[in-house]
Formats: structure tokens, sequence, C-alpha cells
């Protein structure tokens, strides 16, 4: 990197190193800031420090057993990496899943999307400088992780979606503590509006910071509730819907001007769309089994390429598997929502004081392993 | 977007543009173009209105694939553009079309040694500086495949999960 010393000495830039151990990239990420006084000129994000070779990894071993890894990658929305690998798999041996299955698995992954939310919230602010609301968010966040931990055994990196349903049947216990925490959710809602949302310090640190377009999110591949602040009501559950998502009546929330307060109210916003989508699951959810009768040990992968694309909590996760015949992947290439959503970071980012570059890089949600891989 | 207009457009620039079951596949369209009209291609996919989903290389004989796939926000139109790099493993950078692609690049760079030429930095970006040459996703001669090995057969084989003697094994994965 070239940085220019510019002749005037009382202006001299300077370099500074946010990360990879600073609080606010939640997780090792590096940015190279060149300052000019409290102004970050340019920003360079250096990746990484997490890379594990997943894709490299799922090249030597059987297709079924990377489900593990998937979690790994994105472990606030590990239900849903878990998901749509399942899909892929399915999609590619031709396996059908029952109803039930289905219906376990947007229940899970939706549990598992608001829990994400519930974290970013808490964490968002805390970036921010609001102390108390990590604590709120972390207590209904505790009730998600301790319902999901019955029924799949784990609390942070699920492995619970098997290629052909679900490792295990939910009970009535699962059923009624769900609905309870679904009303002590919204019984909270007043609490985070009058708390947070209206607060009018969030609001000039969010109000006109890091704006985004519809255009600069399509040059960059930005999804998710970043896009959908612009206005594009984009959801991969609605524009190829999956799973049973097409039998659930919610909406699609967008705002208008793609600042962080646009993304911050989209994500609020979703909660009470993922408590909807549950409730219905819960009514409709139909009997029988909970994995499909004949999953074969060893998956044959029919030669060919297949994509499954879901809406992950912070934007579109596709998989792409091109198989070769054998039941071991060719090539999996995983697309993470958060790698396209940081690389607008130098184009909007530039120019910003320091501290709205904690506010917009805190607004992408960003999970860095699955940044890294 | 008028699909039928924005296929008609393909033609006249892709080598093959072929219609695929997204039941089957999880993508509406296949494309292979020359890799020199890749950045012909991608301008026309943004006028379209098409973003940038993900930027890819897959190892095979004869050379390295790189995969495009673009996705449509109005309209369900997922398109895999499919273009081989020549002989000095380069092919054009779409990054000054595509910004997204930048990155992208620079991690099929860092995996498989593709040079993307015009393009800004073409510096290591997952992998560190001085493992610039290890191309860690290249195949080695065993494993490397033919690229008609990779490619769907026609007629689809039926799936192996009909066969009776898999019924007992539903252990877990």
């Amino acid at each position: 990197m070239n940085v220019e010393p510019l002749e005037d000495d009382r202006h001299h830039r300077f370099v500074l190193n946010m990360g990879p151990q600073h609080p606010s990239t939640h997780g090792v990420l590096r940015v190279l800031l060149e300052l000019e006084g409290e102004y970050a000129m340019h920003l360079h994000p250096v990746l990484g420090y997490g890379h594990r070779c997943h894709e490299k990894i799922a090249e030597h071993k059987p297709a079924k057993s990377f489900m593990p890894n998937t979690a790994r990658m994105d472990y606030l929305g590990a239900l849903i990496y878990n998901q749509g690998y399942a899909q892929l798999l399915e999609k590619a041996a031709g396996i059908e899943v029952p109803q039930r299955a289905e219906y376990i698995r947007v229940i899970t992954a939706e549990l598992n999307r608001i829990q994400s939310h519930l974290l970013w919230y808490g964490a968002y602010l805390l970036d921010l400088g609001a102390f108390t609301p990590i604590m709120f968010a972390f207590d209904d966040r505790e009730h998600i992780l301790d319902i999901l931990e019955d029924v799949t055994g784990s609390r942070l990196t699920y492995c619970y979606h098997r290629v052909g349903g679900v490792s295990k049947d939910i009970d009535d216990k699962f059923v009624s503590r769900t609905r309870a925490f679904i009303e002590r959710l919204r019984s909270r809602y007043t609490m985070y509006e009058d708390l947070v949302n209206g607060n009018v310090i969030l609001q000039k640190r969010l109000i006109d910071v890091g704006e985004l377009t519809p255009q600069i999110c399509a040059r960059y591949g930005v999804t998710g509730p970043l896009l959908r602040g612009t206005g594009v009501a984009y959801d991969i559950r609605r524009a190829e819907p999956y799973s049973v998502y097409p039998e659930f009546d919610f909406e699609i929330p967008t705002e208008t001007k793609g600042d962080c307060m646009a993304s911050f109210m989209v994500r609020y916003r979703e909660i009470e769309q993922s408590l909807r989508i549950i409730e219905q699951a819960l009514d409709k959810l139909p009997e029988g089994p909970s994995m499909a009768a004949k999953v074969p040990k060893k998956l044959k992968l029919p030669a060919g390429d297949y994509n499954s694309s879901v809406e992950a909590p912070r934007g579109e996760l596709s998989y792409y598997l091109v198989a070769d015949g054998s039941d071991v992947p060719y090539r999996l290439k995983v697309r993470t929502p958060s790698y396209s959503n940081l690389s607008t970071v130098p184009e909007t980012c530039s120019g910003m004081l320091l501290s709205d570059v904690v506010s917009a890089m805190g607004s992408l949600d960003l999970v860095i392993p699955e940044i890294d891989r | 977007m008028d699909v039928k207009n924005v296929v008609k457009q393909w033609k006249t620039i892709a080598a093959s543009v072929e219609a695929v079951d997204f039941a089957v596949t999880g993508y509406d369209y296949d494309l292979s173009v020359a890799g020199a009209k890749v950045p012909e291609l991608a301008n026309f996919m943004l006028k379209s209105g098409f973003y940038l989903v993900d930027l890819m290389a897959v190892h095979v004989t004869p050379s390295i694939e790189v995969v495009y796939q673009f996705a449509h926000v109005e309209t369900r139109c997922r398109v895999m553009i499919r273009a081989f790099v020549d002989a000095n493993n380069e092919i054009p950078t779409i990054s000054d079309i595509y910004q997204g692609a930048n990155w992208h690049e620079r991690e099929t760079r860092d995996f498989h040694g593709v040079v993307f030429v015009g393009h800004p930095n073409l510096e290591p970006l997952i992998l560190a500086e001085e493992d610039v040459d290890l191309k860690p996703l290249l195949k080695d001669e065993k494993s490397l495949k033919d690229v008609a090995a990779i490619r769907r057969q026609q007629p689809e084989p039926k799936p192996e999960a009909a066969k009776p003697e898999a019924v007992k094994s539903q252990e877990q994965s």
C-alpha cells in the first residue's frame, strides 16, 4: 500500500491498524486506515486471519461429512448454513425430505435468525457506546439457545439439519417453550423501542451514515438487510422459494434511505417477521417422520453442477457444488454474504469520521469466519 | 426485466446459452463464453440489472474454468457463465464493471493462480503474502479430471437412493 506524504505537514496522513484484535471488528478482521486527522481517507480491509481451508477440506471427504464445517463458517446462522448445505445434497442426490422435517427446519432456522439479529443488536449498540441493550438482548437470546440446545444438543455450532431431514424430532416441550418465547419477545418490543430505537443519540450516530444505493449493491453483490435498507424487497425466501416458505404469510421489511438507520430498522423488524413464520409453522406442523426413510450411507452425486441459495441472517448464502459422480465433491464453493458486503467498505466509508466508520462497519453485521472461510 | 429479450442478447455474445431445470440444478441459465468476451457480457449484465453473486474457478483439463454467477433482484433468473482461461492462465478482469469482483478475483488468484488481466491489485487476499505460489485448490495429476467428467449427463441417471440395500443405512452423517 502506498501512502503519499502530503507537502503540508499539518495535514500529514498516518496509517492506523484497526484490528485484528479490535473489539468493533467482531473477530480477526484487520482494517488499515489512512487517517487525516480524524477522517479515514482510505480503508483497506486485510482478510485471511481466520482462513481454515473449508473449501479444500470439502474436496477431501465424503460430501455428507462436511456438514459440521458449514456451522463453523457463520457461527451465528449455523442452522441456516446447515439447511443450505442439506438442500444442496438433497438436490444433487435426489432425496425427498418429509414435510415435518421441512417445518422443523424452518422453525429452527428462524429461531437461529432471531438469535443472530439479537446478538447483532446488542453488540452493535455496544460498539456505539450503549452498554445496557446488550444485557437485554442477551437475556432474550439465552432463551433461544436453551430451546435449541434441548433439541439439537449444541448452543452455537449446530449440526442438526442432516441430509434427508433433521437428526432429532421435536417434542411438545419444544413447542410450548417456543410459544412462550414468542410471547415473551413480543412483550419486550415496547421496551426496546423506548430504550433504543427512538434514542436521539442513536439516530445522530446512524442517520445519513454509510449510505448505500441499489446500484452500489448490484455492483458489489450486497444482499440481505443492507440491500433491503435501500428499498429493494429482495429476499431469497420469497424470490427463490425453498423449503416450505411459500406456505407462510410474512412481510419483507424495507426502508428507503440505505443508511445505517435503514438497515438497523430492517433487522429489527425482521425479528417480528421471523416470529410470525415460527408461529404459523407451529400451528401447521404436520405429523410424520422427521427423517427420510432411504438415505444412502454413501451419497451418489451425479456428475454436473448444483447450486443452493438460502437467505442467511446477513444476506444471500450460495453453495455451488461441482460433482464428478463420486460421493466426494469435485469442487465446493461457498458464497458468503459478509464477503460481498464488506467489500463495499473501501468505497462507501472513505472520507468518513473514524467514529462513523465504526457505525458503518457495525451495520454490516460482520461475521469474520464466513469471510475468511 | 424481459427475460426473452435478455436471452436474445446473450445469444449474440455467448457461445452457447442453455436453459436448465431450476428444480434439479438450482439455477436457470447456463452460458458458455469465450474468455475475451467476458467483460462485454458483464457490461450487459450490469445494464440489465443483474448483481454479481459469485466468481470462482474449477480446475479441469484442458484448462481452468472460471464460473461467474449472477442473479436478478426483480425476476428469478440465476445465471452461470463459464469461460476458460487461456494458455497463460489469463482472463480479462471484470472488477472495473462489477467492483465486487475485485476480491473474488484476488481469491481466485490465491487458490487457482488465475491471472485477471487489468486487475488493479492482484495481491493475495485470503492467503498470506508468502503463499502467493501455493495455489491450494489446484488438483494433483491423480485427481484432475477432464471437463466432460463434470458435465451433466443427458439423460440424467436415476438417483441411487432408490436402491433397496440402502434402506438400513440411515445412520447419522
